[in-house]
């Protein structure tokens, strides 16, 4: 039975912007739009999911197929203001790199990935066909020409497409796995201005600032980084648990950090700026510290931020202080890194060797509070695009330097 | 291209979609799949758009009477109900329409009301003289499907009026159906198709035969094709006839996909395929019945 929709009594006038709450990839989004934008549109601009590509926008090319209530649906043919309350899976929430959807592995192994621009809408298309088709997976492979029509590959035909999918019709004849990369996650747009998607249905406050979200939740999934960081202080380790303890001596410690307002449950509202090269990002974003273990100096502590420029990210970080030789300290770091939006694009390993840089110069700070029993004199400098980049280049070089000569 | 700006509402009851359709620069949006191309392409600019997703009783499919489908019924639902299997032409010629994504939210109805003289769906009602309801500022009335098409995209239905249901007779036994198109792809628009429907008496005798054409005039063309098929009753004698009803009835201009002198000899072809095999169908089922 089809879901019906909610009515919406109030007309929305021509150029209004209405807000419509649907459930993305398993996250609950609210996505701002005049009547006129389509879902598609909403999808790549709004929640930077630009893996739903769009060709002919008139419903011919199928390029947009995604699943709307459980049903291939073309994108472009369906307003955004009409998927109130609609579940709608895109070929992100197929599958992500480390858990490739069945379709996707078939995909790869056929050569059926060819240019690649029609790839989102042939695996949506694939997946409703195996799932919801009219005979479920048990189509016959002399079928699959008419059955994938419905969306066009240009490149050199459909052959590896087909095969593809006949495949996975064959390994799964008692049905397809369901989606694996749903699940909660910050989907930010790509436009600017305010954040348009919220996961935690928090609201702008009137300034026009970006919203505190209530609490932090970690994405479902891999992290897009990971970074283990382990830095060896000299001062005693209650001194340094002192200032990891203290939130406003740690956080005056972290680079580019700012601490704005202490909140109720061990929460902390702050800001955080990153500069890369021509990339300058300013993170308004909430930590909150979910375990606190003094005895064994550990902690660990969630954070999550959003850019105005249509960048997110969130953090796993467990922190932990260990008596070393020499009354020092053992400074350890473990952070799962979840990037989204813009920063995303930069690829993981620059964003794994920016973090490890951030965090050398926060044990370096951590290191000077110890010392002192100060915040650090000099407030954390937001990490510059030379002292950065140059830094992590420098590393890279070095590294391939020593292998150059390992090689001779 | 992106659509035009419109003011966008979504009424719970059917009287405020009238409400809203009043004045007549409004257009009713149900699975939108002919509609919003029609937007993007910049070939309509209705000012406000009118959801019916949300009138609770246009979701519904009844099988009094034959199959009763609601406004905002999509195809796919259709597809797969057990109630429709009362009705073996329209999922004959639903796989013909548009492509599995579009059917998953195409309406039945909204195929009506676009009236594609290309579409299967309005083929489908003509041949099965299905009755077709609309509401408006009047009130409600029935219109059959044979007089509801009177043009290219233009209905019995005004800009004022929804077109609340359709209801297809359900088939009995004696009854059998065919249907086929011709188009340049799967999914694409027929270049000619036809439906057929030829019900035999309980000795095999043809009763009744009736051809509907689409793709091949402004609207679907439905014949009377009793006497024809009763006396030529086999695929090879229906030709000849089928291609002089042909030279009467495909009357469209010829366009860069085919000259009307192709369309007419595809329908001719395909009608005699389509009513030889309605009737082998027709007998198969009042053997079954006895």
């Amino acid at each position: 039975m089809t879901r019906v929709p909610e009515a919406r009594v109030a007309k929305v006038a021509a150029g209004e912007r209405v807000d419509v709450a649907m459930t993305v990839n398993g996250t609950e989004v609210v996505v701002s739009v005049p009547p006129r934008v389509h879902l598609a549109d909403a999808l790549r601009e709004q929640l930077g999911l630009t893996g739903t590509h769009l060709g002919c926008e008139h419903g011919v090319c199928g390029m947009c197929t995604v699943l709307v209530d459980g049903e291939a649906a073309r994108a472009c043919l369906l307003f955004a203001v009409q998927c109130e309350g609609a579940d709608v899976v895109t070929v992100e929430g197929l599958g992500s790199p480390e858990e490739q959807h069945p379709l996707q592995q078939a995909f790869s192994a056929h050569h059926g990935l060819q240019c690649g621009f029609c790839t989102p809408g042939m695996l949506m298309s694939s997946y409703d066909l195996l799932t919801s088709g009219p005979r479920g997976t048990a189509v016959q492979p002399e079928e699959l020409p008419v059955e994938m029509s419905g969306v066009l590959c240009r490149c050199t035909g459909y052959r590896g497409i087909l095969a593809a999918v006949a495949d996975v019709a064959a390994q799964h004849p008692d049905g397809l796995p369901a989606p694996r990369n749903c699940g909660h996650r910050t989907l930010v747009g790509r436009g600017g201005g305010p954040p348009t998607a919220r996961a935690d249905g928090s609201a702008p406050d009137a300034a026009g600032a970006p919203p505190v979200p209530a609490e932090v939740r970690l994405p479902a999934g891999a992290p897009s980084a990971t970074v283990e960081v382990r830095s060896e202080l000299g001062a005693p380790v209650d001194r340094v648990w002192e200032v990891l303890a203290d939130f406003h001596r740690l956080a005056a410690c972290l680079p580019g950090a700012e601490l704005v307002q202490v909140l109720p449950d061990d929460r902390y509202r702050g800001r955080a700026t990153v500069a890369l090269g021509p990339v300058k990002l300013a993170f308004d974003g909430l930590a909150q510290v979910v375990e606190h273990l003094p005895d064994q100096h550990r902690m660990r502590v969630l954070a999550q931020g959003a850019d105005t420029g249509g960048s997110a990210t969130q953090a796993d970080i467990r922190l932990a202080a260990e008596p070393a030789a020499e009354g020092g300290t053992v400074l350890r770091a473990d952070a799962a890194l979840f990037l989204s939006g813009r920063i995303a694009q930069f690829g993981r390993a620059l964003a794994g060797d920016v973090s490890r840089r951030m965090f050398e110069q926060f044990a370096a700070a951590v290191e000077e509070s110890a010392r002192s029993g100060r915040a650090p004199t000099a407030p954390a400098r937001p990490p510059g695009a030379l002292t950065l980049l140059a830094g992590t280049l420098a590393a890279r070089l070095r590294a391939a330097l020593r292998r150059l000569r390992r090689t001779r | 291209m992106k659509a035009p700006p419109f003011a966008y509402v979504r009424p719970a009851t059917l009287d405020d979609v009238l409400g809203e359709l009043a004045g007549g620069d409004a257009k009713v949006l149900a699975g939108g799949q002919s509609l919003v191309p029609v937007l993007a392409m910049r070939l309509g600019r209705p000012a406000t758009l009118v959801d019916i997703g949300a009138v609770r009783e246009l979701h519904a499919v009844e099988s009094r009477d034959g199959l009763r489908v609601g406004a905002a019924v999509r195809q796919r639902t259709i597809e797969r109900s057990a109630e429709a299997r009362a009705v073996p032409l329209i999922g004959m010629a639903l796989p013909f329409v548009g492509h599995r994504e579009l059917r998953s939210r195409g309406t039945v109805v909204g195929s009506l009301a676009h009236a594609d003289p290309a579409a299967e769906l309005p083929a489908v009602a003509a041949c099965l003289e299905a009755s077709i309801e609309v509401a408006g500022p009047a009130g409600r009335r029935t219109v059959p499907a044979t007089e509801f098409f009177t043009g290219a995209m233009t209905t019995g239905a005004g800009p004022e009026d929804v077109v609340v249901a359709v209801t297809f007779p359900a088939a009995r036994p004696g009854e059998g159906f065919g249907f086929a198109e011709i188009a340049r792809r799967h999914g694409d628009f027929a270049l000619a198709g036809v439906a057929a429907r030829v019900r035999v008496g309980a000795d095999g005798a043809v009763e009744q035969a009736r051809i509907t054409g689409f793709g091949i005039s402004d609207r679907p063309v439905t014949r009377d094709v009793t006497a024809l098929v009763r006396e030529h009753p086999t695929e090879e004698r229906l030709r000849p006839e089928t291609a002089r009803l042909a030279a009467e009835v495909v009357d469209t201009g010829g366009d860069a996909h085919g000259s009307t002198g192709y369309r007419r000899r595809l329908y001719g072809v395909l009608a005699a395929r389509e009513l030889a095999a309605a009737l082998r169908r027709a007998r198969t089922s009042t053997e079954e019945a006895a």
